[in-house]
């Protein structure tokens, strides 16, 4: 175990899928936010809309956040599975509370209850509901109070979602009301209250809580998107459900398509007639849509679609983490195309990436896959707004440029490996944007050295934008003598840790190079940095085979002689990192 | 569209020469497709027209008008993508019995659903000529084609019966053998508004000697010939469109202009004055960030 302080107060609710568990956290999560705390909510829960156990976690700090502890303080479990299911993330001297009449826990938990000096605290949630003339789901108002009781915080948020839900059923919102303040009043028996010692920061107001799909679909909207297709597949549903959710607002057509086959023809169709159109699915869906993912390549169409990762193979774990798609999509589809591949890892990145996908894909007349993780996906963080999103660039022909179009323009052999694109309805020049290998205007061809030639101006697109587009971004001293590698959600845990050994290790020398844009995969910082840090290069991928190491070797033939690799669906939490490097450094 | 348009045959003239077999039903229906676009005023300028891969697919660059040559039995979703972004371009999707019954049946339902605004013409030549006369899901039973030595031995698809059953808004049948006929099926199909489904019983003269054009020619018979015939009418139409051996019905066997296009149908974009691709501007995210702050 650790003994770096985590400077941290961790608050996980739990219970089985169906007993709203997780709007207990998201509620939760949001009052502490209002009081003034930083906080990051990471959910766990299983694929079913009933029964298993789920958590809802919250790290709460004065810091900011981006990952989640291993352990936790405080414990509140719903169900009896949960309780045997997470009583051993207790921090020593941690505590759970309980909903539940006759809990009996096993000698070996009786051993680490007592080891640990856990306090233990029996509410019996469902009878004050019905006292209070409730049904037993309103225990969760009573938990509620008891939570907001015990960590110091106001009624006030709780309160006005009680009053937006119930707004049309006065009875309900009385009697919930009840339960809360009787939550609020609950005496306990050993329960002790934490203290939470953090600064509270001033303008609360400024900030913003939500998840990373929130900021997929708010940067679709500031990147002009006007059509998402999608079929339902986590970690990626909630994109579609929260574009649906505010298509009044935005006017975007979102459709709910057949399969993700048509998803991707959708929305290829869609881009090739001018508009922005965007699809997002999981890797299983992507699978599907990887023949038109090279049909796009062949009739150079702009295509952009979010991969939402999580553990395979086949349907996996299909509610838990991972970053094992990177293959998938730097490789996937038949024949050989430019693309580009970048990887989201937090609010600012995901919602940014959207609209600089599709200046890419729009520029270079390529896919472009953005990929996220169930963990960025679902997760919660606070973030102080969004920066400008990049101009809206379309690279489309001019109007006054229209009437010197000529076919043979559309697919011009050019040294960038860039032609002119126009679109249906824009001018009398017209041409077959042919799947089949074809001439500068489309018309087919299969002469040998026409062939190569359009092939190798198809390819050249690859090297140019290679040349164009931004190295990794690093953090950390200017003269490490460690470097973490790594790209997506695991960069958060890598620089939460490293915050962290600033005060309590601060001779320890670690930068985190975090790839963003990941393939084409730039490498100069890279082999700079190596040539600081020799062999102590740490590579840290969620998945199993370190697959941007894979790519890093192809590229520079360097081997990663360090890796932290982690494959069970879980993310990177902050102690993984840390005693990582305390075993390594 | 403009009533006083200048198009003419010409614009959609092409030097690439084909390369069909001689007799091919598709030298017709490239002919029918033309003639029925330039009597409509579709210019080149303002129509698209996909292919499957397949036969007629390799006819994609030997017509003017804007292209997408995709892949093969996915033309109806990469065309419906199309359609919805803007519906000033006429969109047309042609697929045949392999790639539309075979490969990508569930795309043909889902359009049918949809009501998506294009045309959709079946080239039913009852196998994969391509492929060199493989068994299609339209190959009669027992038929002997190159992958079945003994027969085809699974029930052939009724496509009219199937779409039929789905509450189409225009299902139409005509023959290769006969220009006029196609030309006029598919100016109907083109002014619809929905989805309009249009199956051409073509000539295979390579790999399907069993139904050459003659053998339609002896049997069709146009709906319009039956006395008070109601292309309303849709229990009519499925009992019309029942024989496929004996008196075969085509023309527009069931139309319905009632019922709204996709986009009328989707209640945020029904009253839209303008098209998706009109709209490409950075949206304001403010009303809706502002949620996330409390």
């Amino acid at each position: 175990m650790p003994n770096t302080p985590l400077h941290r107060y961790v608050v996980k609710v739990a219970g089985e899928s169906g007993q709203g568990v997780n709007s207990v956290g998201e509620i939760l999560a949001k009052s502490l936010k209002e009081t003034g705390y930083q906080v990051f909510g990471y959910r766990e829960y299983p694929s079913l809309i009933k029964g298993g156990y789920s958590c809802y976690q919250i790290d709460v700090s004065d810091q900011p956040m981006q990952s989640s502890s291993a352990e936790c303080d405080l414990l509140m479990c719903l169900s009896r599975v949960s309780v045997h299911a997470y009583l051993k993330t207790l921090r020593p001297g941690g505590q759970l509370v309980h909903t539940l009449k006759a809990l009996q826990f096993s000698p070996e938990e009786e051993q680490w209850i007592n080891e640990r000096q856990l306090k233990i605290e029996f509410v019996d949630a469902v009878q004050i509901a019905e006292d209070q003339g409730g049904k037993w789901i309103m225990a969760n108002t009573v938990v509620i109070g008891i939570l907001l009781k015990m960590l110091g915080l106001s009624e006030s948020l709780v309160v006005r979602i009680l009053e937006a839900e119930f707004a049309h059923k006065p009875d309900m919102l009385a009697v919930n009301k009840q339960c809360l303040t009787a939550g609020l009043n609950y005496q306990p028996n050993t329960l002790v209250p934490p203290q939470l010692a953090f600064t509270k920061l001033p303008e609360i107001d400024n900030y913003y809580l939500m998840t990373g799909n929130h900021a997929i679909a708010l940067g679709a909207i500031s990147a002009g998107v006007r059509a998402y297709y999608a079929y339902p597949m986590t970690p990626s549903s909630s994109i579609l459900t929260y574009l649906a959710e505010w298509q009044h607002e935005t006017g975007m057509l979102v459709k709910q398509v057949e399969d993700e086959i048509s998803v991707a023809q959708m929305t290829i169709g869609s881009m090739f007639m001018g508009t922005r159109a965007l699809c997002g699915t999981a890797g299983g869906g992507f699978d599907l849509m990887t023949e038109s993912l090279s049909m796009a390549g062949m009739t150079e169409t702009p295509w952009v679609c979010v991969i939402g990762q999580r553990p395979g193979p086949a349907t996996g774990l299909p509610t838990w983490t991972s970053t094992g798609d990177l293959n998938l999509a730097v490789f996937g589809g038949h024949g050989e195309y430019a693309r580009c591949v970048v990887a989201a890892s937090d609010l600012e990145s995901a919602y940014r990436l959207v609209g600089e996908a599709f200046n890419i894909a729009e520029k270079y007349q390529t896919a472009v896959l953005i990929l996220t993780e169930k963990q960025i996906a679902e997760s919660l963080f606070l973030t102080k707004g969004f920066p400008q999103p990049a101009p809206i660039e379309r690279y489309l022909v001019p109007d006054s440029e229209l009437s010197q179009l000529q076919a043979n323009q559309r697919y011009e052999i050019t040294e960038s490996g860039i032609s002119k694109r126009w679109v249906p309805g824009q001018s009398p020049v017209v041409f077959d944007a042919n799947g089949d290998e074809h001439l500068p205007d489309g018309s087919l061809t299969e002469e040998s050295a026409t062939s190569a030639a359009m092939y190798d101006k198809r390819m050249r697109k690859q090297a140019t934008m290679l040349a164009e587009l931004p190295e990794p971004q690093y953090f950390g001293p200017e003269q490490p003598e460690w470097v973490i590698v790594t790209w997506g959600s695991v960069k958060n845990a890598a620089i939460d840790a490293l915050e962290l050994l600033k005060t309590s290790k601060p001779e320890l020398k670690v930068g985190v190079l975090h790839y963003e844009y990941v393939y084409p995969v730039r490498t100069e910082q890279l082999l700079k940095l190596q040539s600081q840090v020799g062999d102590n290069l740490i590579l840290m991928e969620n998945n199993y085979t370190g697959q941007l190491g894979g790519l890093i070797s192809q590229a520079t033939g360097l081997q990663f002689k360090h890796r932290l690799l982690k494959y069970d669906g879980r993310p990177f939490f902050v102690e993984d990192v840390l005693n990582y490097l305390e075993e390594t450094c | 569209m403009s009533e006083n348009c200048s198009c003419s045959f010409h614009d959609y003239y092409s030097d690439n020469i084909y390369t069909w077999c001689t007799n091919c039903g598709n030298y017709g229906i490239h002919a029918a497709v033309k003639r029925a676009l330039v009597a409509e005023c579709c210019e080149p300028k303002d129509t698209l027209l996909c292919f499957d891969i397949g036969c007629n697919g390799n006819g994609s660059d030997k017509i003017g008008g804007y292209r997408y040559h995709g892949l093969h039995g996915r033309v109806i979703p990469v065309a419906v993508g199309a359609a919805i972004a803007n519906r000033r371009v006429k969109v047309l999707a042609f697929g045949g019995d392999g790639g539309t019954l075979g490969e990508g049946i569930n795309h043909l339902i889902h359009a049918v659903r949809g009501n998506y605004n294009m045309t959709f013409i079946l080239h039913n030549n009852l196998n994969y000529g391509l492929t060199q006369g493989q068994a299609s899901p339209t190959t009669k039973l027992e038929m002997k084609m190159n992958s079945s030595p003994d027969g085809v031995s699974s029930t052939p698809l009724h496509p009219a019966r199937m779409i039929l059953s789905l509450n189409p808004t225009f299902v139409a049948r005509t023959f290769s053998g006969d220009i006029n006929h196609m030309t006029e099926v598919i100016r109907r199909g083109v002014r619809h508004q929905g989805f309009s489904f249009i199956e051409i019983y073509q000539n295979c003269p390579t790999y399907n000697k069993a139904t050459p054009h003659q053998w339609y020619q002896d049997r069709i018979y146009d709906v319009s010939t039956l006395p008070d015939y109601n292309a309303r009418d849709l229990n009519r139409a499925r009992e019309v469109a029942e024989d496929l051996e004996n008196k075969i019905a085509v023309g527009v066997l069931y139309e319905n202009p009632d019922e709204p296009e996709f986009l009328k149908r989707v209640a945020n974009r029904q009253n839209a004055t303008t098209e998706l691709v009109d709209e490409v501007k950075p949206g304001s995210i403010e009303s809706i960030l502002n949620r996330f702050n409390q």
